[in-house]
Order: structure tokens, then sequence, then C-alpha cells
């Protein structure tokens, strides 16, 4: 009797682990054939056998190493890595301006601003772009990182609902004490709800980081002398991978894809940690 | 707070001064090549034109935008892209719809007359409304066959019948990209019936005719039937040099820019003839062509548009035409160029060559591509839904000849 | 990666409901206020009616010059900047412009002379930058009266002035929320607000690349456009496209969030059940996929299933092709698995990519949500007697349901508009194989947002576009007004809290 019910577990939980092991192969392996792909011999897709015939460091080496008018990856990642630390300041400051404004403070313009941000959330991004791009030009802003900084950034207030919903949980109390104590608005902001909001200032200011390095379609037409030096790693990665580029691009690109996953998968980790903590545990202290 | 609000200060500051880069007095070119490996030959181009011309000190930057993506990325915004740049000709009426293109005035003659005089097809292409538009740079831009020696004797390449057969005899397949329209036009145009743009761009098509001495009807039949042979295989431009590399495609309907491609990976066996006859309504029909031509445009918004002109003059001329034969293996338009010993004994070029001769000029007004592109689609799929073929064609056709707004 | 909170998007879908009540209100308020501003005109002194005429005047006679000078330097640049700047635009706003560009080749100076034309483009965008400015200046010419009036009442009844240091210090306390949020707010209206209203209006134009400035003039057509989306014959069919498409957008929506959702709640479970070992080692193995850029994963993915791509090759070794031709799900002359190149195939694998990307993404956070189940919720079920099914129906899923239920619906309207997946997927490998959406542009597997974002990038259909992008916005807006007034229905709220 007892040795049937150990039989029973014992064949559910080998049940229970292999379907999660087949589950995460099947997971995996297009990541496994990224890799593969990046160190195997041949320059475009391979498409005779999963694994390569051979395995070789030379796209690494190539793609750091030897540029040429297609692939200039060491630029593109200079050029990524500019434009999201700079964005990654100027929104970061934005969203939480905005979100402490619409949580903590209360004046007049407070709800028709937050109606026009959801309007303007609900419209697709793609439409303004070409206007966008027209103010940009007028500004002499096109064919580089200032131009980009800008586009990712400027609009980056409009995405405070997060945060502002993390601010709304802390309690009204504390803000509350320290004016009887004569703190300022700019003091309560600065010394009392920024060092309670760890969660959510590290997801705002990770996700800003992340957001310029996966985008290739503003950095498309921010673009018009289409220079490949002037490319993101983003728009550089998607140029190797064209009709044109890819037989001889692909084993380049896969090797470019994991230097750049690399990194940002790290930092992704960290802010999916954070912003399952900022909303979850919002959500049931409130 | 004051700190970020330093910071930002900073940031904007910072911002300024990347923008404002120092200026020179060099003027100014940005000059568009198809791909990576006309690097070197570009650079060529570039040093060849200053020395030229001491009187003047040149920047010319270079950037890659694929020939059949020219026109997207010219047209985003024509007034801020490149100076110079390289198309496909069937992009040359849009481009000049859009104001893009720059009239050829200066030196115009001589380009024509290098090229063949007004009715030699290169020149053709680059006219709109008997001027002239874009300078040629290449007359390898349409399409022949290319085949592997070791599974086809010279008998067996006059007809695609038996050219399928043997590939599926050996379980190969031979590569056509049918859901393109343009390759779709040979099957059409081959059976003689009639595609021609008139004066406001719209089509003049009668695919779809009942009362042809071979009908519509009889084509896409017959396209269906190729289709669907165990030795087809619809594939695009990439798809093809990849199947060439791995063995499975011993013969296919292509451009000569895979022709390097297509000779490293088959070596002594490579090579390459007119297109074959194939089979409709019981009888055998030459297959027709486009012929097709890289054109080299200069940019009507060009702050330099003089300059740029005589550098596109300078990237197409004799010598460079050459050199790019040389380094690529691409035909040239110039005649100088093209009767050259090197060039005639090119096995590419001589077949572009032999298909001439069922080749037309481009004439197709942009209603043309998409309602085509999608017939080959349904064909390529063996028209699945089993929709009448008398049906599918009078809809490509509606598409092809409605009106251009 | 949604951004869309929880909280916060449960306040914010209580928003637009009072939008509709704000109407009404708005007459009232107009009426009220232009009957207070004739009075305190009236009842103002020498300094507020010559604020009339010059806006510093008002805070001159308070001795507040600082900001005497700045208001008058700011009218002066207003009125200097108006006429010089936007009224050229302005004049040639109801025909948007009339010249067409002409350019003769000057073989002297190697350059092209161009007369003096118009540029459509131009003329649209300065146009609605000029009305905006124009409006913002009369709100802050009307609201000047009111402030120097405001200003007199204080002195007349003898209460403190401010100095111009003390206004500068309110910025950082009762007014902080100007210092805050006035440079979010003009980036936001010159990087959102305009570029959209330019857009919506280019809507009402001919804007195409038969209409293409500079080269060409576009000019005013009325609703066209959108008599152009409900309409179809055999050659104009966006009307056909439209309803075809915005089908496939609504099916792909549910969808994919539906999938999604339940497919990360059960593999959440799953993975946290107490007979799973190495939890963190399996999460991690979920993890890893969507940590890669999806520009990377997804053009990875397109190739690993393209026609010729290595799982075709593999399937046919396999005889998984032999297979499925047999079943008669692949046509019987096709030699490859059409994965990504035929309309309900590329629909299915769509689907199949997407669960791939977004399990994981539900995974996480439905774990977080398992982690806070309040213990005692379950205990106490446990010891009325409720077994292990039960309990997860009766309350870990109402609970998760309840706490993911906003970043349901925002997922449902990110998946609307799920631009990367359609588009890096199918992007220039996938023909379609219906006539009449080929006429406009258009694919089986397009979404409303990757036609209009190809509509613009590719032919230049700006007008369309346009027309599309306002569907989209409806549809959404839609959407989010009807998930709010469920939400208010079925409040289950006091539950967990």
């Amino acid at each position: 009797m007892k040795k049937k019910a150990h039989h029973a577990r014992w064949l559910s939980l080998s049940f229970r682990h292999g379907l999660l092991l087949l589950l995460s192969a099947l997971w995996l392996l297009p990541v496994i054939w990224l890799l593969l792909c990046s160190f195997g011999i041949d320059k475009g897709p391979n498409i005779r056998s999963f694994f390569p015939e051979g395995y070789t460091l030379r796209h690494y080496q190539d793609l750091l190493g030897r540029q040429d008018s297609v692939s200039q990856f060491p630029r593109w990642f200079l050029n990524s890595l500019i434009i999201a630390v700079f964005n990654c300041v100027i929104s970061s400051v934005f969203v939480l301006s905005t979100a402490y404004c619409m949580s903590c403070m209360r004046f007049p313009l407070r709800k028709p601003l937050m109606h026009i941000a959801i309007i303007l959330n609900l419209f697709p991004g793609f439409l303004a772009m070409i206007a966008v791009y027209s103010v940009m030009k007028r500004l002499g802003l096109t064919d580089g990182n200032t131009g980009l900084i800008i586009i990712y950034s400027a609009t980056s207030g409009l995405s405070y609902l997060v945060a502002k919903g993390f601010f709304d949980t802390i309690p009204r109390s504390l803000r509350e004490s320290a004016t009887i104590e004569g703190a300022t608005e700019a003091i309560i902001f600065q010394k009392i709800i920024l060092p309670l909001s760890r969660p959510i200032i590290v997801y705002t200011v990770i996700s800003a980081f992340l957001a310029p390095w996966t985008d290739f379609i503003f950095a498309n037409i921010m673009l018009p002398s289409k220079i490949s030096a002037q490319k993101t790693v983003a728009l550089g990665l998607y140029s190797m991978v064209s009709r044109v580029n890819i037989n001889e691009y692909f084993a380049r690109f896969c090797a470019g894809g994991v230097l750049v996953s690399i990194p940002i998968s790290i930092l992704f980790v960290i802010m999916q940690k954070f912003y399952v903590e900022g909303i979850t545990g919002g959500a049931v202290k409130g | 707070m004051k700190k970020l609000l330093v910071l930002l200060a900073a940031v904007v500051l910072i911002g300024v001064l990347i923008t404002s880069a120092v200026t020179d007095e060099k003027i100014q070119l940005l000059v568009w090549v198809g791909d990576d490996a006309d690097q070197e030959w570009i650079e060529g181009v570039i040093d060849g034109f200053q020395q030229a011309d001491p009187d003047h000190q040149f920047q010319i930057r270079v950037g890659i935008v694929p020939e059949p993506d020219a026109k997207i990325a010219i047209l985003q915004d024509p007034t801020a892209s490149a100076d110079v740049f390289t198309f496909a000709h069937d992009q040359i009426l849009e481009l000049y719809g859009a104001g893009a293109l720059q009239e050829i005035v200066m030196n115009s003659e001589a380009v024509i007359n290098a090229n063949g005089g007004k009715n030699a097809g290169a020149i053709q292409a680059a006219m709109m409304n008997d001027r002239l538009y874009a300078y040629p740079a290449t007359a390898d831009n349409g399409y022949f066959m290319f085949y592997n020696k070791e599974y086809f004797s010279e008998e067996d390449i006059l007809t695609l019948d038996r050219m399928l057969e043997i590939a599926a005899q050996n379980g190969k397949y031979f590569s056509y990209d049918l859901d393109a329209a343009w390759y779709l036009y040979s099957f059409f145009a081959g059976a003689g019936l009639q595609l021609e743009m008139q004066a406001d761009q719209s089509n003049l098509c009668n695919w779809n005719a009942a009362d042809t001495e071979i009908t519509g009807v009889q084509v896409a039949q017959a396209i269906l039937d190729i289709a669907a042979h165990p030795g087809f295989i619809n594939q695009s431009d990439a798809e093809f040099i990849a199947g060439i590399k791995d063995g499975s495609v011993i013969a296919g309907v292509n451009g000569a820019w895979n022709a390097r491609a297509a000779q490293e990976a088959w070596g002594e066996n490579y090579a390459a003839a007119k297109l074959p006859l194939f089979t409709v309504a019981g009888q055998q029909r030459q297959m027709a062509s486009f012929a097709g031509y890289k054109l080299v445009g200069v940019n009507a918004y060009s702050a330099n548009v003089g300059h740029a002109m005589r550098f596109a003059e300078y990237m197409t001329n004799y010598e460079s035409q050459m050199k790019r034969f040389e380094l690529r293996g691409q035909g040239p338009s110039n005649m100088q160029a093209a009767s050259s010993p090197a060039v005639m004994a090119d096995p590419a070029i001589a077949a572009l060559t032999a298909q001439d001769a069922y080749a037309q000029a481009q004439n197709v007004g942009p209603n043309y591509w998409a309602p085509a592109d999608t017939f080959g689609a349904i064909m390529a799929a063996g028209n699945p839904e089993g929709t009448d073929l008398q049906a599918l064609l009078d809809q490509m056709v509606a598409g092809i000849t409605a009106p251009v707004q | 990666m949604n951004t869309l909170g929880n909280r916060g998007f449960r306040k914010a879908l209580v928003l637009p409901m009072s939008i509709g009540k704000g109407f009404r209100n708005i007459f009232i308020s107009i009426a009220r206020f232009f009957s207070s501003l004739f009075h305190q005109i009236a009842a103002g002194d020498l300094w507020v009616k010559s604020s009339l005429l010059l806006c510093g005047m008002g805070y001159f006679g308070r001795r507040q010059y600082g900001k005497g000078i700045l208001a008058t330097l700011l009218q002066l640049a207003a009125l200097c900047l108006f006429p010089v700047f936007f009224l050229p635009y302005l004049r040639k706003f109801d025909t948007l412009g009339d010249v067409e560009r002409q350019t003769i080749f000057n073989p002297e100076t190697l350059k092209n002379e161009v007369n003096a034309f118009d540029d459509s483009f131009q003329i649209l965008l300065f146009g609605v930058v000029g009305i905006l400015f124009l409006f913002a200046c009369l709100i802050l010419y009307v609201k000047n009266i009111s402030w120097v009036s405001a200003l007199q009442k204080k002195a007349e009844e003898g209460k403190h002035i401010n100095s111009l240091r003390e206004d500068f210090s309110s910025l950082f306390h009762e007014k902080f929320h100007i210092t805050l949020l006035s440079l979010p707010v003009i980036c936001v209206v010159v990087f959102s607000v305009v570029p959209l209203l330019v857009m919506i209006l280019a809507g009402f134009t001919n804007f195409d690349r038969f209409h293409f400035p500079p080269a060409r003039l576009f000019t005013w057509v009325g609703l066209d456009n959108f008599h152009a989306l409900f309409e179809s014959s055999l050659t104009a069919t966006f009307g056909y496209s439209f309803r075809k498409i915005l089908l496939w957008t609504l099916i792909w929506a549910f969808l994919a969030t539906f999938t999604n959702y339940y497919g990360g709640i059960l593999l959440a479970l799953f993975i946290n059940h107490r007979q799973t070992r190495f939890k963190k080692f399996w999460r991690t193995a979920f993890v890893i996929p969507i940590a890669v850029p999806q520009f990377v994963s997804l053009l990875l993915v397109r190739n690993f299933f393209a026609n010729t791509g290595i799982v075709n090759t593999l399937f046919s070794q396999w005889g998984v092709t032999d297979f499925f031709r047999n079943l008669g799900l692949i046509s019987s002359g096709a030699a490859y698995i059409p994965f990504l190149t035929d309309p309900n195939w590329a629909k299915a694998m769509i689907i199949l990519i997407n669960m791939w990307v977004g399990i994981p993404y539900m995974m996480l956070l439905s774990t977080g949500v398992l982690m806070n189940i309040p213990g005692d919720l379950l205990e106490s079920a446990q010891i009325d007697g409720a077994n292990a099914f039960q309990r997860f129906r009766k309350i870990t899923m109402p609970y998760i349901r309840f706490v993911t239920g906003p970043y349901l619906v925002s997922s449902l309207i990110g998946n609307i508009n799920n631009f990367n997946i359609i588009y890096l997927l199918t992007n220039d490998i996938y023909v379609t194989s219906d006539q009449l959406l080929a006429n406009s542009n258009a694919r089986e597997v397009d979404l409303l947002v990757t036609w209009l974002y190809r509509l613009t990038q590719d032919f230049n259909n700006y007008k369309m576009a346009s027309v599309l992008g306002m569907a989209i916005f409806l549809i959404c807006a839609g959407f989010t007004l009807l998930t709010f007034s469920r939400m208010n229905q079925g409040n289950k709220e006091e539950t967990f809290q």
C-alpha cells in the first residue's frame, strides 16, 4: 500500500519534471540556435543541419575587429550606449516628476492633464512619426544621437502611470507630518518619496535605459542619410539581415545578437523583479 | 532635485555641443551604393574623381542602401537623403513622380551616346517624357537562367519541361521566384499577351483575355502545372543562393547580381543561358523577360547638384563600369565597355545577351506590381481555394489596370 | 515590456468617464469666466486697465518690477513672433499653398535656382503650431488680467504682495508642480500633441505619394478618405481590406491576450507547485528567451521557420512534411511547409510564436502574485475542508484575476497595437494571396497598426494612414471605456483589501 503510493508519487514527479524539461527545451531551442549560428562556420543561415559542421570565433572577431560599410558594430554599440545613458537620465526625471505631481500634489490642471495623457496614449505612435521627424529636421537634429535622445525621452512623461500607482501607496500621513514640520514640496519629494520608492525607481531607470537598445523604427526614420556609422545597435543588426545582406552577414548578426543580449538580459531580469515587486506589492498594500 | 536639474542642464548643453559640429569648406556629397561588395569599387571611384578635379575639395561619404530599397529610403525625405544614389530602374517612375530626380542637364548628349543612343534600352529606362533623369550604370539587371552542368546537357536546357524532369529525377529543384511580379511576366509575355503603360501611368493589360491565340486561363494553367511539378521550387533571391550552396537547387532563374555566388558554389559546372521554352496550351513558347538596368540618380534637392551630377557621370563612365565589371562581374551599359572582349566572354552577360531578343524594356505603371505578386503567390501555392482561374485573372487585371489616383 | 501599471491603470480608467460630464460644465464655466472677466476690468483701476494694452502695467503698479518686465517682454516677443513667423503659414492654411516648386539649373554656380514655392506640409505643420501659439497667447493674456486684478484686490485690502524672491521660492513649494511639469509638458506638446494634430488633419487632405511635398502640393479634400475607408469597388478596396484586417486584429488581440494570460498562469502554478524541484532553474530557463531583445529573437525565429530554413530541412528529413502533406495541411506539390508565407499557417505560427514570447512574462507576473496570496485565506479554506482544486477555483484564481485584471486590459490594447511580432516575422517575406487586399497594400497577416506603418513607410500614403490611426484610436478608446464600466459593476475589490 505504502509502496503503491510511493510509486504514484514518483510517477507524478517524473511526469511533472519531464513536461517542464520538454517545455523549457522548446523555449530555449531558438536561443541555442542563436549561439550555434554565431559560433558556426557558415556566414549565412545554416540550413543543412541543426549543429554546424565546425566551430569558429571568426564572426565575433569580424564583428568587433573588421569594419566595413555594413558592419560597424563597435560604433553602433557606442551610439546606443550614449543614447541609452542620456535617455535614462532624462526619462527618469520626467517620469518621476510627472508621477509625483499627479500622485501627491493637487492643482487645477491635474485632471485635464491626466485626461490628455490617456487620450494621447491611445493613438498609435507611428501615426505621428513623419511629423515628429519634420519637427526634428527643422531643429537640425536628424542624423545624430541628439535627435534620438530627444525622441525617446521627450514624451516619456506620458508613461508615468506605473510610478504614480506606486507613489499612491505611500501613506499620506508621512507627507502631512513633514508639511507640518515645515518641509517644502521639493524636500518631501527628495527626502521622503524618492527614498521609499526604490523598486519603482530601479524599474523606471532600467526600462528607460533599455528602450533605445531595441527600437529600430524611430532609429531608421531619424537617419535619412543611412550612414552605417551613425546607426544604433538595433538598426545596424536589422540591416544585416535584409534581403541583400543576409547571406553574407547572418552569422555576424547572431554574434551581435549574443553580445547585446548579455548585458540587456541581466538588466531585464533585474527590472522584471522590481516591476513585479512594484505592482503586486502595491496592489496588496493599497 | 537640484542635482537632477543640474544634470539635466548638463545633458542639454552637451547635446548642443555634439550637434554643433565643425563645418569646413569642402564640398559635401553623400553617395548610396547597393551593398558592401561595392565598397572597394566606390572608394576607387571617389579617389579617381578627386584626382581628376584638383580645383575642388570634396568630402564624399558612402552609405549602403540596397538598390531595391532605394525608393523607400529616398522618399522618406528626399530633401535629406543621398545626393547620388543607385537604384533599380523600375523605381524611376515613382522617384520622378515625387520630384526626387534631378533632370540630367550637364553633358546629357555625351551620356546618351556613350550608352548607345536614344533608342538603347538603358537610355530608354533612364528617360521620362523624353528627358534624361538618371545615368545608366549597368545593363545586367534583367534575369536569365543559371544551371549546373553536372546535371544538364546543352540540349536539356532548351525546354523547361525537360529541366524540371531532370531536377525531379535527382531529387533536386529548379528554382523560380513565382510570387514576384517581375518574374511572373515571363509566362504571360512569352505567351504573347500584352502589358503596357499608358500616358497617365495606368496599365493596358489583357492577361485575362479569352479571345487571344493563347488565352489567359491557359497561361495560368501552365503556371499551375509548373508550380506543382516535384522538380519545381518557388524561392526568393536569398533562398535561391542558399539552395545553390546546399546543393538542393541545380538550376534557376535569377539575375547577374547572384552570378558570382553561383560561380563560387558550382565552380567548373557553373553555366548560364537564356530562359527555356515552356509548355502552354500544348505549344512550346519562349519565356520572355524584363530587361533591367541599374541607374544612378541625382537628388533634385542636393545642395551641390552640379557636382553631384559630375560625380554621377564619373561613377558611370567607361572606366568605372569596367572596374565594376572586374570587381563584381556586373554587366556594363556603356557601349564601349559592353563590347570589350573580357565582358563578352562572361557567361552571365552572354546569357543576358542571348535573352535580349526576348526581353522587353520594363514599361509598366505602378499598379502592376502588387496584383501580379499576389497572383504569383496564389499560383505558387497551387490555387489552394480552387478559385476559377478566369476569376483570378479578372481580379488581377482589374488591379493592374486600375487608374492611378 | 508593458509599462502600464496595475493601480495606476485602474485609476486611469476612471478618467475618461468624467470627460463626458466635463463637457456639460465647460459651457457654464466659460460663461462664468467671461462675466467675471468683464467685472474685473470694469472694477479695475488705471493699472489694471492699462494692462489691457501693456501686460506688465498691472505689476509695475504694485512694485513687482521683475514680473512686470517679464510680462512686457513676453508680450512684445509674442507680438513680433506671430506676424513674422506664423502669419505667412496661416494665410495659406485654407488652401495649403498654390505655388508649385520649380527649379532651373544654373551651369555657372552648379546649383539649382528655386522659385518661392509653397510646401504644403510645412504650411500644415506651422499652421497648427501657429494656431496653438495664438490660443496660448490669448489664454495668457486673459489670465494676466485676472492676475493683475487679484493683485489690485490684495493691494486694496492691504495684504502682503509677494516679492520676486518669494514667487521664486514658491516654485519649490506650493507651485512645485510648475517646476516639475513645465519641461515634460512642453516636450509632450511639441513632440506628441502637435505631430498628432498635424497627422490627424492629414486625414482630411490628399497627402500621398502623388501629392508629395515639397515637389508637389496637397490640399484639403474633406471627408473623401473616410468614405474610402468604408467603400469598396474592384480597384479601390480600402473598405474590404479595412473590414478584413479589423477582424483579424480583434481575433489576434483576444487570442494573443488570453493564450498568454492563461498559459502564463498555468506555467506559474506548475513551476510553483510544492512538488516541483529546482524552481529557480525552471524559471530562469523560461526567462532567458524573452531577455533577448525582440528584434534579435524574432528575426532569428523567422529564419528558423523560413521556407528553406532549418526547421523545414529537419521536418522533411524526419518525414513530418510528408505527414502534413498527407493530412492535407499543405498542398500536394509543396516541397516545404509554408510556416510564414501561407495565410493560415502564418496566422497560426504568429500566435504560437507570440506565446513563446508572452507566456514567460505572464509567468513572472503571476509568480509574484501567487507569492502574495494572503496565507490565512488559504489556510482557513483548508480548515473548512476545501480540496486543492476548490481552493484554486475559489481563492487562487479570483485573486490572480483581481490583481492582474488591469494588466489584462492593458495587454489587450497592447496587442491591438502589437507591431513587433507581426512586422519582424512577416515583413519582406509574406506576399498576400488576396487580390483585393493587394490593391490597398494590405496583407492577411497585417494588424491595423502594421498596415498603417507600411502605408506610411513603403507607400507614402499618409492620408489613409491618418484615417486608420483614428480608427485604431477609437477602438482602443472603446475598449478602455468598456472595461472600465465592467469593472465598476463587478466590484469585488473589498474581498481582498
